[in-house]
């Protein structure tokens, strides 16, 4: 079965190299990580992940702006993107259903399995993948 | 006037001799009184019985405008006014009896038409048996001083008029004074909001992304330790305890913060309470806390942002169960109320946050705890400050509560019951038109 293909865009290394060392712990993940959000397209296309993790402030370029790129290309406009911040409370976006601006959102800190869950959720969905199975035709 | 020739008979001397003469005083006293009659100020005339002029001096001339031979021989009603023909009468018969009139103000006509004020003197004249024979008249022009004295009265009612307006400016200036120092503090209160926001947004930012990657360390720790001891899973426990409340604090200021956003609509405070009763339904189960709801069946709608006020009742209910940590009964009350008499915060003014005679929206949250001692209750809504024990609460819940029930227009206050054995939160909403 393959692996569920996730892009981690963030630009704080101890946070992407714990989260990706968590998720592929658990054996169904394959994480490629990026720390410069300018080339977060470039790896995105390069990798074709099944969902992308995208955090929303960087010091180069906003997670929005990366997420509009990422939206104009035919390849990766169907793949989940999930902006995880630092800038909202939990309470608040439980309160919209994880959802502001039409965008899905995690709070930090989330746990590992709360991540987990919402990667499942949104590769249920329509336009996402089923668990193992993959989004897009890979390279 | 022109000066008149020795030869010549002028009429104004010889009306004065002949009026004057009528007991023959000798040249000394005639030409006294003809210098006095020359030189006068006033207008000096004589009138018959009858009412015809029969001398007029000089000022006369000046002050009423009829040369003397114009007006020698003419009736004294010439000189009066339409309206004003009735003191003629009363003259005459007063002079002819003897009586003497002093500094009657009166009004009288000049050749030209022009009305001018007078301030007329008249004494009947005699002869050498005492019979009166004609009146002397003294006119003096006061037409400058009634006009000063009517332009004066006209700059005081002006003035008068001035006073009450600025009476009135002062009012208002005052009125507004009190406005704008409301409307400072609020501006002050939303300019220390704003601050305390980009720095809780700072701070968040900073501190939640080292929070993740610790709390993504606890849990790969405690997930990839084969045999851990019973130390390193409390220390672990510990850790992610630690982690979680650190971001409950971080959680806390961003939710102070950004309590100035709202979304509201028209919503049914009821129903709002019901949710919030839901979320805390766990923890009142845990705690064998007892509901009570008394709800009203007829509460009109507010305009709210239910998520916000939801968060405020959750917070009132999850303090109510702290507060009761062996038990109790949680009574929340809806119900509406036409507020009657000026109070805290009601009053007829507009800065008034409500009015008397306006329908409110009054929600209750009571626990039976063991109530809060004065001293705490003045600081509840302070921000940080907190009556539970450590580790239990970030002494924000208030503090948000306040600010967002402040910014739907309404108040929130809380008392101990009466007669002690409890707390009540109370929060007053305007509500609208269903």
């Amino acid at each position: 079965m393959d692996k569920i293909r996730v892009l981690l865009i963030d630009d704080e290394p101890s946070f992407t190299r714990m989260l990706k060392l968590s998720l592929e712990r658990r054996g169904r993940f394959e994480v490629r990580v990026e720390n410069n959000g300018a080339y977060g397209l470039k790896v995105a296309q390069d990798f074709r992940p099944d969902i992308i993790l995208l955090d929303v402030i960087m010091p180069d370029v906003d997670g929005g702006e990366i997420a509009s790129t990422i939206r104009e290309d035919r390849n990766l406009k169907d793949t989940p993107i999930v902006f995880l911040t630092a800038g909202v409370s939990k309470e608040t976006t439980r309160a919209k259903g994880n959802v502001i601006g039409g965008q899905k959102y995690l709070a930090k800190p989330a746990t590992v399995d709360e991540i987990v869950r919402c990667i499942e959720t949104q590769l249920r969905k329509p336009g996402g993948v089923a668990p193992g199975s993959s989004a897009v035709p890979k390279n | 006037m022109d000066a008149i020739g020795a030869d010549q008979k002028d009429p104004r001397v010889a009306a004065s001799s002949q009026t004057l003469n009528g007991s023959g005083p000798d040249a000394e006293v005639r030409s006294r009184l003809d210098a006095v009659w020359e030189l006068a100020n006033d207008a000096l005339f004589a009138i018959s019985l009858d009412g015809t002029i029969v001398a007029w001096n000089r000022s006369a001339e000046r002050i009423y405008g009829y040369p003397a031979q114009a007006i020698i021989g003419k009736p004294l009603s010439l000189l009066v006014p339409e309206d004003r023909r009735h003191e003629l009468e009363t003259t005459i018969t007063s002079i002819a009896r003897g009586a003497t009139i002093e500094h009657f103000e009166t009004i009288r006509l000049r050749s030209d038409g022009v009305p001018i004020d007078v301030s007329l003197s008249i004494a009947p004249t005699r002869d050498e048996k005492g019979r009166v024979t004609c009146a002397l008249a003294v006119a003096r022009d006061i037409t400058a001083i009634k006009q000063a004295l009517r332009q004066a009265e006209l700059s005081s009612v002006k003035l008068s008029e001035r006073e009450a307006m600025l009476q009135r400016a002062l009012l208002a200036l005052r009125k507004s004074l009190e406005e704008t120092k409301s409307a400072q503090l609020q501006v002050v209160q939303a300019a220390k909001l704003e601050s305390i926001g980009r720095l809780a947004a700072g701070v968040a930012h900073e501190v939640k992304n080292p929070l993740a990657v610790i709390l993504f360390a606890i849990d790969y720790l405690a997930e990839t330790v084969q045999t851990p001891d019973v130390n390193m899973v409390a220390a672990l426990n510990d850790a992610r305890d630690a982690v979680l409340r650190a971001d409950s604090v971080i959680r806390g200021l961003l939710e102070f913060s950004t309590a100035t956003e709202l979304t509201v609509a028209k919503e049914d405070v009821n129903s709002v309470l019901e949710k919030a009763l839901l979320l805390v339904r766990h923890a009142l189960t845990k705690s064998h806390i007892f509901v009570v709801e008394e709800f009203a069946s007829d509460l009109p709608p507010a305009m709210l942002d239910p998520t916000k006020i939801e968060q405020v009742f959750v917070n009132l209910m999850i303090n109510a169960v702290d507060a009761m940590p062996s038990g109790g009964t949680l009574i929340i009350r809806s119900r509406r109320e036409q507020l009657k008499e000026p109070g805290p915060d009601v009053g007829y003014r507009r800065s008034d946050r409500f009015r008397v005679g306006q329908t409110v929206i009054v929600i209750e949250i009571e626990d039976t705890g063991t109530g809060i001692d004065e001293a705490a209750r003045a600081r509840l809504f302070d921000p940080f400050f907190t009556t539970k024990p450590p580790g239990r609460g970030t002494g924000l819940g208030l503090a948000v509560c306040k600010s967002i029930v402040a910014l739907h227009g309404g108040t929130i206050r809380i008392a101990n019951r009466e007669g002690g054995g409890g707390t009540r939160a109370t929060v007053i909403f305007q509500s609208v038109r269903p």
